[in-house]
């Protein structure tokens, strides 16, 4: 007995170091199905609150850069919208019609703004915390972008922080995206590396496109409205089976400058949801009596 | 007491340096300097070997807490905490104080940044080892290890001639 002792007190580190791996080690393997541990991100309070106060401090050096840009944007896009209405009015002879859409449209979609306040591009696995949580109406599978394009799909949501898969997470992050005005479909993969470069998978070989189009998103999932500009095809390659084309596509979001992003919540996610389990209900039903 | 004070504050500063600079150095796309480990690499001489074991564990664990990686940094600076208790042992100088400093001014230069080099290797080695486990490139990840250990041995290195100098 005393000699267990004795060894127990010389010894008793590796007992200690062991103990201490195994932790760790247990938190490195549950990492990824880390609800449980939620605590031991930086979706919990205390980590969010500091990240936010420095990105606070840092907000003040790029945010004119920053306001440029979206007013550059703006005015793009105002153009596009007064061309457009022009043309529609040529045709219908009905100068409000357009508005009534836009606003339908708008009405199914409920918009949160939100701040950046944690954001990494190192690895492959990025993941971004915003300021907006589950009290600000946030929920798991929501969209988020910004003024200039997508930015990832809502992972994880505590009471006042959320985590963020952004585009640029090489294993989880995959948007359906459309090529503008064409219609072939397709998946938005980032492979690590330089964060404005990401490719779109899947194309169709009888896709019709031109370089430097624009990608947008498709709207199938109800993740994201149709049309969010995602980026510019730079480079088409065939995909290594040679069955489908694969874009190389230049972002239009600037992750590496990211502030104000804004958390697309659709109000008819819970519907669509509610009908197709409604439906796999109804079919697992038919196929369990014959 | 003088020296419990003296690591809490050095654990303090390592850490917010570390998740609020160092964790967005990445230069020329393979070198972070992971500073941090300049925490366990000064643990005086014959400190017990649980208490560095216990503040190893926890400065990884809340620079992981920080950077979105749980147990990443803790399992590997666990490790180079037990290497440093009995490492530390081959560098001191013969008839040193039990409790010697661990530093540049006590151990040497040569000696200090040997040894320094040695765990920081380790330790890079491990931490992008670990980091890199789905998506496995051997060479990337010595390039990653080697560059990241040699530009934190340089701030050690800096931050050694200041202190040594006081």
């Amino acid at each position: 007995m005393r000699n267990l002792l004795d060894f127990l007190k010389d010894y008793y580190h590796w007992l200690l170091f062991v103990l201490l791996e195994v932790v760790s080690g247990f938190l490195l393997f549950q990492y990824n199905n880390y609800q449980a541990s939620v605590w031991f991100s930086s979706a919990n309070a205390v980590t969010g609150k500091v990240l936010e106060w420095t990105s606070e401090a840092t907000k003040f050096f790029n945010q004119s850069q920053e306001n440029e840009r979206l007013t550059r944007r703006n005015l793009l896009l105002e153009q596009h919208v007064d061309m457009l209405r022009r043309r529609y009015m040529a045709l219908t002879y009905d100068s409000t019609a357009m508005e009534r859409h836009e606003m339908t449209f708008l009405s199914q979609y409920n918009l949160i703004p939100a701040k950046v306040v944690d954001n990494a591009l190192g690895s492959k696995e990025n993941l971004m915390t915003i300021d907006k949580g589950r009290a600000d109406g946030v929920a798991v599978d929501m969209g988020v972008a910004c003024g200039n394009g997508v930015v990832g799909v809502v992972y994880l949501v505590s009471d006042h922080y959320s985590v963020v898969i952004p585009v640029l997470n090489a294993s989880s992050s995959r948007i359906s995206c459309a090529i503008r005005n064409r219609g072939s479909f397709g998946y938005l993969h980032w492979y690590g590396g330089d964060p404005s470069v990401a490719y779109v998978e899947d194309v169709p070989r009888h896709a019709k496109f031109k370089l430097g189009e624009w990608v947008v998103t498709s709207g199938f999932s109800s993740i994201f409205p149709s049309g969010v500009s995602v980026g510019k095809i730079e480079q088409a390659y065939n995909s290594r089976d040679g069955l489908s084309y694969k874009l190389k596509i230049r972002l239009s979001t600037d992750f590496t400058n990211l502030r104000d992003v804004v958390v697309i919540s659709d109000k008819s996610i819970a519907e669509r949801a509610a009908l197709l389990q409604a439906a796999r209900d109804s079919i697992n039903k038919i196929t369990g009596e014959r | 007491m003088a020296r419990l004070v003296n690591r809490l504050g050095m654990f303090v500063v390592l850490l917010l340096v570390q998740v609020l600079v160092l964790n967005h150095v990445w230069l020329l796309n393979v070198a972070t300097p992971l500073l941090y480990v300049y925490f366990a690499v000064t643990f005086p001489r014959n400190t017990e070997k649980g208490e560095v074991l216990v503040w190893c564990f926890l400065l990884g664990l809340f620079i992981d807490i920080f950077s979105n990686t749980p147990g990443l940094a803790a399992s590997a600076l666990t490790l180079i905490g037990m290497i440093q208790t009995y490492l530390v042992e081959l560098f001191v100088p013969r008839d040193s104080a039990e409790d010697l400093d661990v530093s540049a001014a006590t151990l040497g230069w040569g000696k200090f940044s040997t040894m320094s080099s040695m765990l920081l290797l380790v330790y890079c080695l491990l931490f992008f080892l670990l980091e890199a486990f789905n998506f496995f490139d051997w060479q990337l990840w010595l390039l990653r290890s080697v560059c990241s250990a040699a530009l934190t041995l340089v701030l050690m290195l800096a931050i050694e001639s200041v202190r040594s100098k006081r």
